[in-house]
Formats: C-alpha cells, sequence, structure tokens
C-alpha cells in the first residue's frame, strides 16, 4: 500500500509507486489497443516537422487548444465591476459554472454570478419564465443595486428578447419598476469574450444614459477609462488610478474589478465590493472624453460615447516606455494636465532597468500569444528590448489588428523576422515552435503545455493565469507595470541560463 | 605583517616602473596611500584570494569573521572543468568569545574537519585583519595541521589592511613560491611544458586558448591559477617557459620562477587578434631557445595563419557598422592596450583609456598605438567619466562593472570586461565573441529610448 494514514503521499508522489506504474503498464497492455512505442515516437517526431506544419496550417474546421473565451464570460467580468452589481447570465447554469471557476481560479477569489438555469423546456417555449422568476430571486437574495444581465448561446439560438423580457418581468413585480436591468447579447458563436465585455460596458451606459434618462448631457472635465478584458485588472486599475491621482486628472472607470476580485480575508465576506458607483456611470456622460485601454475591447462602447459628444481615444494595452509614453501624453492633452515628476522618475527608472539587463534580452527570440491588444502591447515592449519578437498569435485578432501588427513589427529592425498569426490556434503555435524555434514563449497558463512539449520556456502574461499564484496582484499597466514583465522575462531568462549551466553556474549574472 | 616581505615584493626589479624611480621613491613603495572617506577599491584579502580561488580541487579556507568570506564567496566567474569544491564557502566564523580566547584551536578544528569530509590535495587558509590582529599564529597552525593532517595546509598571510588587492594577489603568488611550486616531482616533465600566470579562466577563457597549444603541441603544465589542480601546480616549475597574462599580479612570481628554476617568461595576452599571435610566437620561441623541436614553430605559425583567417572572416560583417564607434576603454593592466589594438583592427577609434594599473611597459604599448599620451588617463574620477560620456565624447565605454552604472546614467552603450562578463574573450573566437557583444551593446533600442527625452519634454 503506497498509501497509508501515516505517510500520506502528494499526487505528485503516489503516482510515480510501483503499484500505480504497473497498473498503468497493465492497462496499456490490455485495454488501450496503442500502436507500438516506436510507432507512437515516429508519429511524434512527423508532427515537429515543417510537412506536418504545412498540414496543420491547412486546417480549416477544427480548432485545435484556442487562446480565447467566450462573450458572457468578458461580461460578467465587465459586470462585476459595477456597484454592488450581480452579473446575470440568462441561460443554462453550467456556462456560468463555468465563468466563476475561470474568474475564481485566476483571481483566487470568489466570483458571484447567477443564471436563470433554463432547461429543456425553457428552450422550446422560451426563457421569459426564468426571467421573471430569475430577476425576482436574485433580487431577493442577493440585494444587490442592479443587475446587469447577459446571455449563453442557447438563450441567442431560440432568439430570447432580453428588452422585452425584463420589461415584463417588471411589469409583473418580480423587480421594481426603476431598478437598473441592462443588459447585452452575448452569443458565444460571435466574437470572444472582449466582444463580450464590450457589449457589457455599452449596454450598461445605454441603461443609463438613454433608458433612465434620455441622454441629459452637460459636458464636464471627467474622462471616462475603459481598463478592457485584464487579467491584472486587481493591480492594474490601482496603478491606473494612482498615475492619474499624481496627474490630478479627474476620471470615471468604467468598470473596476479591483475590489471585488481582491477582497481582503478579515472574517467578513464582501459578495460585493468597490466598483464603479452607479451615480457616477449616470454622471459619465457628461465626460468630456471617453478612453479605453485596449482598443479591440471597447470598439461599440467608443463608438457609442462619440455619437454622445465625447471626444475618444484608445490605446493598446499600455506597457513598457513607448505604450505609457503615449497613454501619458493622450491623457495629459485631454485634460490639460502636465505630467508630473513623480512619474517621470518612474519612467526614468524603467529605461534603466532596461538599460541595466539589456545585454540578456538581446536577439531573444520570442513567441508569444493573448488577447490582441495584450499582444500588441507586449510586442512594442519586447522591440524596445531589443528581443526580437517572431511568432504573434492572437485567435481572436482582426484584420484591423493584423494590419496594426505588421506596421508596428515593421517600425523596427528588432521586428524584422515577426510573423502575425491572427485566428490561429495553440496547435498552431506548437507546429511553430518546432520548425522555427523561440528563445521564450509568452503567455497564459495554457502555454504551459507548449512549454513541456516544445521545451520553449515559458513567461507567463495574460488570462488565464491558473497555476501561479497572485501575479494579477502587480500590475502590468505603466512604467511600474513594465518593471514588473520586465523582471518575469528576465528571470526566466536567467533561470534557463542556470539549468543549463554545468560549469557556468555563475554567482553573479 | 611581515614588512620585509611587503618591502621586497613592491622592490620587483621585472617591473619597468620601479627600476624608474628613485632609491626614496622605491623604498615608499608602489600601493598609494588611501583616502579616508574616499571610495577605495578591494583590500590585501580579496587580492590574494580571487588571484587563488581558482584552484579547484583544495578547500579555500578563511580564517575571520562570517563577512571576509561571505562577501568574496564566490565572486569571480571563475569556471572549472572538474570538481567545484573551490566555490564551497569555507570560513572559521570568529566570533566575540574567539577574539577574547583566540582562535586558533577552532582554526585547527575546521582545518580537520574540511581534510576530513572533503579529503582535498590541499587547504589554503587565508588570514584577515581580525585574525592577524588579535595575534592568531595562522602559519603556526597551518604548520601542526600539515604534519598531524597528512595534507599539505597553506598559509596565505594576507590580511586585509596589509594594503591593495593588487599587493594581495603579489602575496598569493609568493605563498605558492613558498609553499606550494616546487614540491611535487611530476613523472612527465616535456620538452614543451607551460604555465599560464595569472590567468584565471574566467568565463571558460582557457578553453578559448587550450585547444590552440594543444594544436600546436604546447602542453600546458597548468594555468596559476585558472581551472588549477593542486598537484599541477606544484610540479609548475618543471615547465620549460612561462607566460604572464596580467603583469601586475604574478609578475613578482614569474622572476622569482626564473631565478629558482630558469624558467624563461614573456609577458602577453590572449586579448586581440595579433596579441594572441605574438603571445603565441613568444611562448614558442621561448621553448625552441631551450631545445623544443624546430618544427613548433612552424605549426604555430600554421595554426596563426588559419585562426587570423577564420577570426576576421567573422569579423568582416561588423566592420561596417563599429568602423569610426569611438570607445573609452577603463580597466586595468595587460587589457588597457590589447584590447585596443584588437578594436583598432576593425576600426573603432579610441577617445581614452586608463592606465592606473598599468606598468610602464603597457604604457608604451598604449603610446605606440595610438601615437601619443593623448588617451591615456591615469585617473578618471566617475564625475569626470560621467561628463565626458554625457558629452558625447565616447560611443561606447567598456569597463568593470562598477563602472557600468557611470555609463547607463550617463546614456552612453556599456560592454562589461573585467571578471563580471559572461562571455570569454581570450584568443581568436574570444575577440569575434568581443565584438559581437559590442555591435549588440551599440545596436540596442534601449539606447535610442534612453537618450530621447520624455515626449512631453518636446
Amino acid at each position: 500500500m503506497p498509501q497509508t494514514a501515516d505517510k500520506v503521499k502528494d499526487h505528485i508522489s503516489l503516482f510515480k509507486e510501483p503499484e500505480y506504474t504497473e497498473m498503468f503498464s497493465a492497462k496499456k497492455a490490455a485495454f488501450e489497443c496503442r500502436p507500438s512505442d516506436e510507432a507512437v515516437a515516429a508519429q511524434a517526431e512527423y508532427s515537429k516537422t515543417w510537412e506536418y506544419r504545412e498540414k496543420n496550417f491547412a486546417r480549416e474546421v477544427a480548432v485545435i487548444n484556442p487562446a480565447k473565451a467566450c462573450q458572457p464570460l468578458g461580461a460578467v467580468f465587465a459586470a462585476a465591476g459595477f456597484e454592488e452589481t450581480m452579473p446575470y447570465v440568462h441561460g443554462s447554469q453550467g456556462c456560468v459554472a463555468y465563468f466563476r471557476s475561470h474568474l475564481a481560479r485566476h483571481f483566487k477569489e470568489a466570483s458571484a454570478c447567477v443564471s436563470d438555469s433554463m432547461t429543456e423546456d425553457a428552450a422550446v417555449f422560451g426563457g421569459l419564465n426564468n426571467i421573471v422568476e430569475g430577476l425576482q430571486n436574485a433580487h431577493a437574495l442577493y440585494k444587490p443595486k442592479m443587475i446587469a444581465m447577459s446571455t449563453t448561446c442557447m438563450a441567442e439560438v431560440i432568439g430570447d428578447d432580453l428588452s422585452a423580457f425584463i420589461a415584463q418581468a417588471k411589469e409583473k413585480g418580480s423587480i421594481p419598476a426603476d431598478f437598473p436591468v441592462p443588459f447585452a447579447h452575448t452569443p458565444s458563436f460571435v466574437g470572444s469574450h472582449l466582444t463580450g465585455y464590450d457589449n457589457m460596458i455599452k449596454g450598461i451606459l445605454q441603461y443609463f444614459w438613454e433608458r433612465e434618462s434620455h441622454k441629459n448631457r452637460d459636458p464636464g472635465a471627467k474622462i471616462n477609462i475603459v481598463p478592457g478584458f485584464d487579467g491584472y485588472a486587481v493591480a492594474n486599475n490601482r496603478e491606473l488610478k494612482r498615475i492619474l491621482d499624481l496627474m490630478g486628472v479627474e476620471y470615471t472607470l468604467l468598470s473596476d474589478v479591483s475590489e471585488v476580485f481582491d477582497t481582503p480575508t478579515d472574517g467578513r465576506y464582501r459578495m460585493y465590493d468597490g466598483g464603479t458607483a452607479l451615480d457616477d456611470t449616470r454622471a459619465a456622460i457628461n465626460a468630456k472624453a471617453t478612453v479605453a485601454l485596449q482598443k479591440y475591447a471597447a470598439e461599440k462602447t467608443l463608438d457609442y460615447c462619440k455619437e454622445n459628444g465625447h471626444a475618444t481615444a484608445s490605446f493598446h494595452y499600455p506597457i513598457g516606455v513607448a505604450g505609457t509614453d503615449t497613454f501619458l501624453m493622450a491623457m495629459s492633452e485631454l485634460s490639460g494636465k502636465p505630467i508630473p515628476e513623480a512619474l517621470e522618475k518612474e519612467r526614468g527608472r524603467l529605461v534603466d532597468a532596461i538599460a541595466d539587463s539589456q545585454a540578456w534580452l538581446h536577439g531573444k527570440r520570442v513567441a508569444l500569444f493573448g488577447d490582441p491588444d495584450v499582444v500588441y502591447g507586449l510586442t512594442a515592449f519586447l522591440l524596445e528590448l531589443g528581443c526580437e519578437p517572431v511568432h504573434c498569435l492572437c485567435t481572436n485578432g482582426s484584420a484591423d489588428w493584423e494590419a496594426e501588427m505588421k506596421a508596428l513589427l515593421a517600425s523596427s529592425p528588432f521586428g524584422a523576422a515577426g510573423q502575425v498569426w491572427r485566428g490561429k490556434d495553440l496547435w498552431h503555435m506548437r507546429s511553430l515552435l518546432f520548425t522555427e524555434p523561440c528563445d521564450l514563449l509568452i503567455g497564459s497558463s495554457y502555454g504551459k503545455y507548449l512549454e513541456k512539449d516544445t521545451g520553449t520556456p515559458l513567461v507567463r502574461v495574460g488570462f488565464p493565469i491558473f497555476d501561479r499564484h497572485h501575479h494579477h496582484r502587480f500590475p502590468t499597466f505603466g512604467y511600474q507595470g513594465g518593471l514588473r514583465v520586465l523582471v518575469s522575462i528576465l528571470d526566466r531568462i536567467l533561470e534557463v541560463a542556470d539549468a543549463s549551466s554545468d560549469i557556468s553556474y555563475d554567482l553573479t549574472r | 605583517m611581515n614588512q620585509a616581505k611587503i618591502q621586497e615584493l613592491f622592490n620587483e626589479p621585472g617591473c619597468a616602473t620601479n627600476r624608474a624611480k628613485s632609491d626614496s621613491a622605491r623604498k615608499k613603495g608602489c600601493s598609494k596611500a588611501l583616502t579616508p572617506g574616499a571610495a577605495a577599491g578591494g583590500c590585501c584579502f580579496d587580492g590574494a584570494k580571487i588571484s587563488l580561488q581558482p584552484i579547484v580541487d583544495v578547500v579555500h579556507l578563511v580564517h575571520g569573521p562570517i563577512a571576509c568570506e561571505g562577501n568574496s564567496w564566490d565572486g569571480r566567474n571563475s569556471w572549472s572543468t572538474g570538481g567545484d569544491l573551490y566555490r564551497r564557502g569555507f570560513t572559521t566564523d570568529l566570533s566575540n568569545l574567539d577574539i577574547v580566547h583566540g582562535g586558533e584551536r577552532k582554526l585547527y578544528k575546521a582545518i580537520r574537519h574540511a581534510v576530513e569530509i572533503h579529503k582535498p590535495p590541499a587547504v589554503l587558509v587565508y588570514q584577515t585583519c581580525v585574525g592577524a590582529l588579535i595575534g592568531d599564529d595562522v602559519a603556526g597552525v597551518c604548520k601542526a595541521a600539515t604534519e598531524r593532517l597528512g595534507t599539505p595546509v597553506i598559509p596565505i598571510d594576507a590580511p586585509g589592511f596589509a594594503g591593495s588587492k593588487s599587493l594581495g594577489a603579489r602575496l598569493g603568488g609568493e605563498a605558492l613560491l613558498q609553499h606550494v611550486i616546487g614540491t611535487i616531482e611530476p613523472p612527465d616533465p616535456g620538452p614543451t611544458d607551460i604555465n599560464l600566470l595569472a590567468e584565471y579562466n574566467v568565463n571558460g577563457e582557457l578553453d578559448q586558448i587550450r585547444p590552440l597549444l594543444a594544436r600546436i603541441g604546447i602542453r600546458l603544465r597548468t594555468a596559476i591559477t585558472g581551472d588549477a589542480r593542486y598537484r599541477d601546480i606544484a610540479a609548475a616549475h618543471t615547465a620549460r617557459a612561462n607566460l604572464v597574462v596580467c603583469s601586475q599580479a604574478f609578475v613578482t612570481l614569474a622572476r622569482k620562477m626564473k631565478e629558482r628554476w630558469g624558467i624563461p617568461y614573456v609577458e602577453g595576452s590572449f586579448y586581440g587578434i595579433s596579441d594572441t599571435s605574438v603571445a603565441l610566437r613568444g611562448l614558442v620561441s621561448l621553448l625552441v631557445d631551450r631545445g623544443a623541436d624546430l618544427k613548433l614553430a612552424a605549426r604555430a605559425e600554421a595554426v596563426i595563419a588559419e585562426e587570423e583567417a577564420k577570426a576576421w572572416k567573422a569579423l568582416a560583417p561588423y566592420r561596417a557598422r563599429l568602423a569610426g564607434k569611438r570607445v573609452l576603454l577603463y580597466t586595468g593592466g595587460v587589457k588597457s592596450w590589447s584590447v585596443i589594438a584588437a578594436l583598432q583592427e576593425i576600426g573603432m577609434e579610441f577617445v581614452g583609456t586608463s592606465v592606473r594599473k598599468s606598468t610602464a611597459e603597457d604604457k608604451e604599448r598604449i603610446r605606440s598605438l595610438t601615437g601619443g599620451d593623448a588617451v591615456m588617463i591615469d585617473q578618471l574620477p566617475p564625475r569626470e567619466m560621467y561628463r565626458m560620456l554625457r558629452d558625447g565624447e565616447a560611443d561606447l565605454l567598456m569597463s568593470g562593472g562598477r563602472t557600468q552604472f557611470v555609463a547607463l546614467k550617463a546614456r552612453t552603450p556599456w560592454v562589461e570586461i573585467n571578471q563580471e562578463r559572461h562571455h570569454g574573450y581570450a584568443g581568436y573566437d574570444g575577440m569575434v565573441a568581443l565584438v559581437r557583444q559590442i555591435d549588440q551593446a551599440l545596436a540596442n533600442p534601449i539606447w535610442d529610448q534612453v537618450r530621447r527625452p520624455a515626449p512631453w519634454e518636446g
């Protein structure tokens, strides 16, 4: 018995015990109907070749290991960032369990979200009853100030009309008539989590600016900021606020999850915490401008704000020196506030740190994947560092994104070898890493399988990060964030240097 | 500390600077008095430690409070092709009571412990300020330990307060001469055996040199002390010639080996293409003079011709990018001229080189390479260096890690050429590696960013 009460083994060591290894090999021999080990090895080798890569890239229908999530995940994330708001998904409850576990595993924090648990009969007769009951229960049980509704595929396939159903629920007295229930149709079969994020933010603004008050705009000095779907939102939003406070800019973050996804352990459970105040959201129509930190996570929202007379600007996940410069310059121009000395010093420190370490970074070939703006921002940062982005892959990038990426790579000699892979998945990335190897891979936790398979060291930046703790508590935005990303990259490079050194196992590097 | 010994070390007839001095100046020695309150370099202990630490198979035991070993532990990237005993930090960790009661017993027990556990061919015991101040007789303990334990235990009497780092290196050499070299007669002395003095195998540079020697047919008995084994150093007296790579540290050792065992020496450098060739020819000519086969010279010429051609071919692509770039060189000794010659060969220019640790011969080489005294800088205070770089008088600083930050703050690219570097720069391959590093440093995109004002500064 490998497992006894006296000496409990964890699963890392338990399954290496002879009992288990024998059992595995017996099962393999008797039941798995496997070809010979040689045949498996030969096939595995073949899958690393250029020939296989060409077949892989000719693949049309199957997506293998996609680097994207679905619309309602983004909508739930966006909704969670408003004051005492319960994200509500109209559709099947299984999807919602996924969103909650996804967010909880990444942020190491409980994620409140309800569904109205549509079943087979609801699919036949429509989901009206689910909304009527669901709103009543959610309102009574969890006492939110707002319920932000999105949808799963199931509701979208049968074509449920959220606007009409919510109105009927109010008529039937499920919730008070003036209770805010903004909504967004978020079918997973269109776009990605970024589309859902965008739709939900726009839906919330539309509710307060049109349905509730009919566009009474009185332009002021504030600037709305839409951070976008961001796995580092906890720290990044705080960093953003710190930077803007230093500059003296007046702002409203439209969706701020920095509190609700980072609540303290002090004996009190906070289902809701922080978030954008509903009154601030109402008043956000009076802003002079609305800016999006991730262009491709807020396209519709920005269009809507523009229609309402706001100046608009968008960025590609401001990271590194030039990325942050562009953002600060725009904020300075929009607000008329100068850049304070404190930020100037932070900038100098980041430049200093890069210069200190440039010899280790120079010419490192990097493959990266993630959301479009994150990939863009990181690519720009890598070019600054003297690394060479080789494979820039984005499952959910658009044609516009591809064109912008190509222009970015063409702007630097370090981008000469760079290739942009739009709409490709991580199985494509596997072929890329075998045929045109890189020194580093940057991406989410899902990159760990590629790391093990292809031997390319992984630097974890992106969403989700499931297998490392607390990365989201440190910013990636701004000069400070650039420093953190820089350190992650350097640490990995130096760890690799240490791990692969025998006589060059040096104390000082 | 033995003043007579220090006097003797300072009075080095092999050193041209010393020969040129008046009697009274010579008596004062060559270390400049330190200025209290001003920044200063490493101490005598540090010099002895780093010059001997590369002996890979012995226990290096520091007799002092914790920090002497703690701060110097594995401080330089000297590589070993054998064991890693030399990288362990051994110390007696002297504390309050030891200082009251004396640390000799503790030292003896530490030596015995190290010998029992590791069974090294020898133990090197380094004296420090504290051990010397309380009067611990390190030499006596070592003698007793050698007799009782049957393993050579060598005292390195170079406590920090005795003087400069450079003096420490010389004292390290003295200790080898007094206790180690000549204590073992090897079974296999050969007509082409040589030693490399003051070559420390930083970043494996020996492996950029060893294959060249092997192809010519020269056998390296040992480097003193890079990647060295104790028994090889003990047999170093059977070599037929010595090459001194850093004359500051071990020229005295070379001279005394010549006096005692008749081993001729030549000073040379493996930094730079033609310098490497000159060094190899110098060695060959010493060996041939002492009766080695004449074919040695022919083989050397063949290897030199082939390797030079290969190196020049590899460097050609860099010439277009690097020609005309201006370099400020801040290092010591032999590197002050050997690197100049190497980089001039691909068209780089020199706006200055420090000569603070260079000998008169080093300086003469610089003069002949650069056509005058203009570029020689005796003292380059950081402030002045900063000014030169900030005003754009150089495109690149090459120096040790400590001046790295002056360059970076003055927005100038920098290349590490002292012991913390991570690439071997010796021999023909090493020169190509150095030029590649220079090219990378100059081409890194961060320099544009470093020099550009923040966009809001217009």
